[in-house]
């Protein structure tokens, strides 16, 4: 991995994003932005039963209105959608259906009212079958099979299979602790929601496909869509260069990527297939939830002994992702025995949601470490500064850690000391309460690939495969690029999410754009540098290794009155071309990124209702490349949160199964009026395994902010709501414990 | 479906080369259920032939001549037809504020306003804010305070911002809060956007 330098020039400062104009003044092309000459829209038709056969497709009507032009279902587009990987396969039409909002058919029509229009006219005869809602009762043995293999979700292999990790000696640990305890904590499905619809524009020419899509990773789209469709990688493009937002739910190719290129090749025209906003929330997936039973052993100190976790994730429907939960992962376990059944219910899919087995995990297990602080009468800042983890699984070393810091520097800033108080020992009305969790995300390095054009005139042209869903990884990638070639930020141009012109990224998902494809910009940037010092040497008359490159001049480096313009030395190669594939790993050790939250809230003892005062974020995420973008991925990751933890939940009918709330107004997201002024602490330091430094900082900031607020009412309340969201019915029907 | 288009192209042959398996098909005609009856919806009333009207819309100071039908809503006829997409529509119900625009002197959900209504108001979109090539102050605010994250919903609070600066200059933290709160923002991005709406009022101070 590439040397960090220790005075960056362009690294680390608050910097505009590259693309900000464009995004300010409207002129950010967005997929469904994109026009094409003749091209059609599409809408899709979905199940309105749980779990059903489809008996029969009469599309005749829908055809006869004027303007359609192609009909897709299962019978005519028996197209496998695997993307995920980890699933049982599935096809984006199904029969039997499997959830309220399974995908029937597709029309695409001249407007979009039309295509409304003929699903209306589409008459589906279904069969029902029995089908079950519920992930425990899901696996009780009389239950509707959902799979052919069961409600167990299949693991890596084909069969079904808990996730199952451990380490030391659980029952050696419970018996070393003076106290054992055990509750269980519940997190409700939470949809991504973001505000971007999901769109796909799909054309073919001469049998090379071509989706604009809305996606987190184009190279991860085009092979899921040649792999599926059955065309080599050369005959599909995937472009995407501006995203509305994901957050995990458009990692890869979805469903409507493909439904748009079959339309499109039926109708031998383009086709742009959008979901309405209800199609978003029930026709993708959310965040899974879960029931979490902890039985937790600790000394009379509050250190922890042991910690088994036996718990079940709702997966819905199908399986796309892991639903694993690593809430645990912040604390020094000894001792550690963890099952979690993913289990399918006939209900809307859960996966990738920001940090996907974080916050609701986070949430269950640092408020029952919150919780056992109070009864053991121990201050939590003090509970969860003793368990902090300091090694990964107790014994591997991480390449850095600030966690310690987070906390004193957070707890510092709040005013924890002064303010922290008993558990509901405030009187009043509003009642004042403080709480902390600790949080983070795993960092790693992983397969990169970057391509730097020196132009003549001495700028250069970036080519990376990242998206940029809003993170600012474009003007990340800039920066590096400017900050390893020596060449200012404002001669950078980047070209990004375009399958047939820039080179491989892994997606913008996991956190890994920087810790990913930056090291290879870095990498590329060192390439064409070798060549322009070779280029130089001979001008100047000094080895290449003498010289180096900063504000667009090549000098030498004892003598830097000795220089010569970049541009003279490209202009008479033409230009000049850097190319690099990274794959940095991590050997004995581990990464990640750290944090502390603290929040202070005042709660109506009458209403229930309950206002954040103040928030502090504490992170550790090594080096910050752009200090602008990644303070408001912080403010974001805890806005999100506090819509997990104050009001957000996909609500489904317990009898009929379908969902009651899928849009913003009624899913409660938050709005200007909840969300306080989060102050960002960055505990900054070069990472040693870091892209200059820079460990994750996307994911980071969601994971503890649902633990921190549940723990500061608790704080004002003596109430512990232990199912999400804490609502004010909630709190008001709760007991003081 | 259209015949001259189905004879382009074999689905048959298309679908053979797709890895397809066959899925079970039990018929058994119990459970019918029919989506919403197809009476309301005939060829005479609804598709390609509805009927159009031609409507006069002033945005951003030009005069634009649209078909639209009666159904039409404002954002749709902006982004298809007058070509002005920096008009978002993030949930086509008047719920998440992607669509604000100004008309009259009032930020409004373009995604709830039929285009038929608008004959005679003048209407502002992002694309008209700035004045040439110099930024409306609220957008370099935005640009300065990275007010935008995935900037989706960005041209709709910049018009809800540029509507409350209009009437109120000098707005206060919770004006600003209470000027936007129309807008969601999903990347969360609330501080940033505030900020930037403050700033600009910092400067008529």
């Amino acid at each position: 991995m590439a040397q960090a330098p220790r005075e960056f020039s362009v690294v680390g400062k608050p910097i505009p994003r590259i693309d900000a104009y464009e995004r300010v003044t409207g002129q950010a092309q967005y997929t469904g932005d994109i026009q094409l000459p003749g091209m059609l829209y599409a809408r899709v038709l979905r199940s309105q039963h749980p779990h059903a056969k489809i008996v029969s497709i009469d599309t005749s009507k829908a055809e006869k209105l004027p303007g359609v032009k192609a009909i897709v279902h299962h019978e005519n587009a028996k197209v496998p959608w695997s993307s995920g990987g980890q699933t049982h396969q599935r096809f984006i039409f199904n029969n039997p259906v499997r959830y309220v909002g399974d995908p029937v058919a597709a029309v695409a029509a001249t407007d979009r009212h039309i295509a409304e229009d003929a699903l209306k006219l589409i008459e589906v005869k279904y069969e029902k079958i029995p089908h079950v809602l519920d992930a425990n009762e899901a696996l009780r043995p009389d239950a509707p099979k959902i799979t052919p293999n069961g409600n167990l979700s299949v693991g890596k292999g084909s069969a079904s299979a808990p996730i199952e990790e451990s380490w030391g000696d659980v029952d050696k640990g419970f018996s070393e602790a003076d106290r054992i305890f055990e509750d269980t904590y519940i997190s409700k499905h939470v949809n991504n929601a973001q505000m971007e619809r999901r769109v796909s524009i799909a054309k073919w020419d001469a049998g090379k496909l071509t989706v604009f899509a809305s996606t987190q990773g184009v190279s991860n789209a085009r092979t899921d869509i040649a792999k599926d469709f059955g065309l080599p990688l050369s005959k599909v493009r995937i472009v995407c260069k501006y995203m509305g937002g994901g957050f995990g739910n458009k990692n890869q190719a979805q469903d409507y990527d493909y439904m748009a290129a079959v339309l499109a090749k039926v109708a031998g025209q383009p086709v742009k297939l959008e979901f309405t906003r209800e199609d978003d929330y029930i026709g993708m997936h959310g965040r899974w939830a879960s029931e979490q039973r902890y039985k937790i052993g600790v000394k009379k100190d509050g250190t922890i002994t042991a910690v088994s976790l036996d718990a079940v994730t709702n997966m819905g429907a199908y399986r796309k992702s892991s639903g694993n939960l690593s809430g645990t992962d912040f604390y020094n376990i000894p001792n550690f025995k963890k099952v979690v059944l993913p289990v399918h219910t006939n209900t809307v899919v859960a996966a990738n949601y920001r940090a996907p087995s974080y916050p609701q995990s986070v949430f269950g297990f640092a408020s029952f470490l919150d919780q056992i602080a109070h009864e053991m009468g121990i201050n939590p800042v003090d509970m969860f500064m003793r368990n902090r983890i300091q090694k990964y699984k107790s014994k591997t070393p991480f390449t850095s850690n600030f966690l310690e810091q987070c906390i004193l520097e957070g707890s510092k800033r709040i005013g924890w000391q002064e303010k922290w108080h008993k558990a509901g020992a405030m009187g009043g009305q509003k009642k004042h309460g403080i709480g902390m969790a600790l949080g983070g995300y795993p960092f790693r390095p992983g397969l990169g690939a970057a391509t730097i054009r020196l132009n003549p005139d001495g700028t250069a042209h970036v080519l990376v495969g990242v998206s940029d869903i809003g993170t600012g990884a474009k003007s990340t990638m800039a920066i590096i690029a400017a900050e390893a070639l020596g060449i200012p930020l404002n001669q950078i141009q980047l070209t990004n999410g375009d399958t047939d012109v820039t080179p491989y990224s892994v997606g913008e998902s996991g956190s890994r754009s920087t810790s990913f494809t930056g090291p290879a910009v870095i990498a590329a940037a060192e390439d064409v540098r070798r060549q322009v010092f070779n280029r130089a040497a001979g001008q100047m008359k000094v080895k290449a290794e003498e010289l180096d490159l900063r504000d667009g001049e090549v000098f030498v480096k004892v003598d830097p009155s000795q220089k010569m313009p970049l541009e003279r030395i490209v202009r008479n190669a033409g230009e000049l071309i850097g190319r690099a594939t990274t794959n940095p790993a991590f050997k004995d050790v581990e990464g990640k990124s750290f944090s502390a939250h603290f929040a202070e809230v005042e709660v109506d003892a009458i209403t229930g209702h309950v206002k954040i005062t103040r928030y502090v974020a504490a992170h550790d995420s090594g080096t910050i490349i752009n200090r602008l973008p990644a303070e408001s991925q912080i403010k974001g990751g805890v806005t999100q949160g506090i819509g997990m933890a104050f009001s957000e939940e996909l609500i489904i009918d317990k009898v009929t199964g379908i969902p009651i709330n899928p849009n913003y107004r009624d899913a409660k997201v938050p709005t200007h009026l909840e969300v306080p002024e989060v102050e960002v602490i960055f505990i900054e330091h070069i990472d040693p395994f870091g892209t200059f430094g820079g460990k994750v900082v996307g994911e980071p900031p969601i994971t503890a902010a649902v633990a921190t607020i549940a723990n500061a009412i608790f704080n004002a309340t003596a109430k512990r709501i232990k199912e999400l969201p804490i609502t004010p019915d909630k709190i008001l029907q709760a007991r003081q414990v | 479906m259209n015949d001259e288009k189905g004879s382009k192209f074999s689905r048959r042959s298309f679908l053979k080369g797709l890895g397809s398996s066959a899925i079970g098909t039990a018929v058994v005609s119990t459970g019918l259920v029919k989506t919403d009856p197809a009476e309301a919806y005939s060829p005479e009333t609804s598709g390609a032939a509805r009927a159009q009207k031609a409507l006069n819309l002033k945005v951003n100071g030009k005069h634009y001549k649209v078909e639209v039908e009666h159904r039409n809503t404002l954002a749709e006829v902006l982004r298809d037809q007058v070509g002005l997409t920096g008009t978002k529509i993030g949930c086509d119900r008047g719920e998440c504020g992607a669509c604000t625009v100004i008309i009259d002197g009032r930020n409004m959900y373009s995604c709830s306003q039929l285009a038929v209504w608008m004959e005679g108001k003048e209407i502002l979109t992002i694309e008209g804010l700035a004045k040439g090539d110099k930024l409306d102050p609220l957008q370099e605010a935005f640009i300065e305070h990275d007010g935008p994250q995935c900037g989706f919903c960005t041209s709709g609070q910049i018009m809800s911002g540029k509507a409350l600066l209009m009437k109120n200059p000098k707005p206060n933290e919770a004006q600003a809060r209470r000027g936007l709160s129309g807008n969601l923002c999903r990347c969360g991005n609330y501080n940033r956007e505030v900020a930037a709406v403050l700033a600009v009022a910092a400067k008529a101070r």
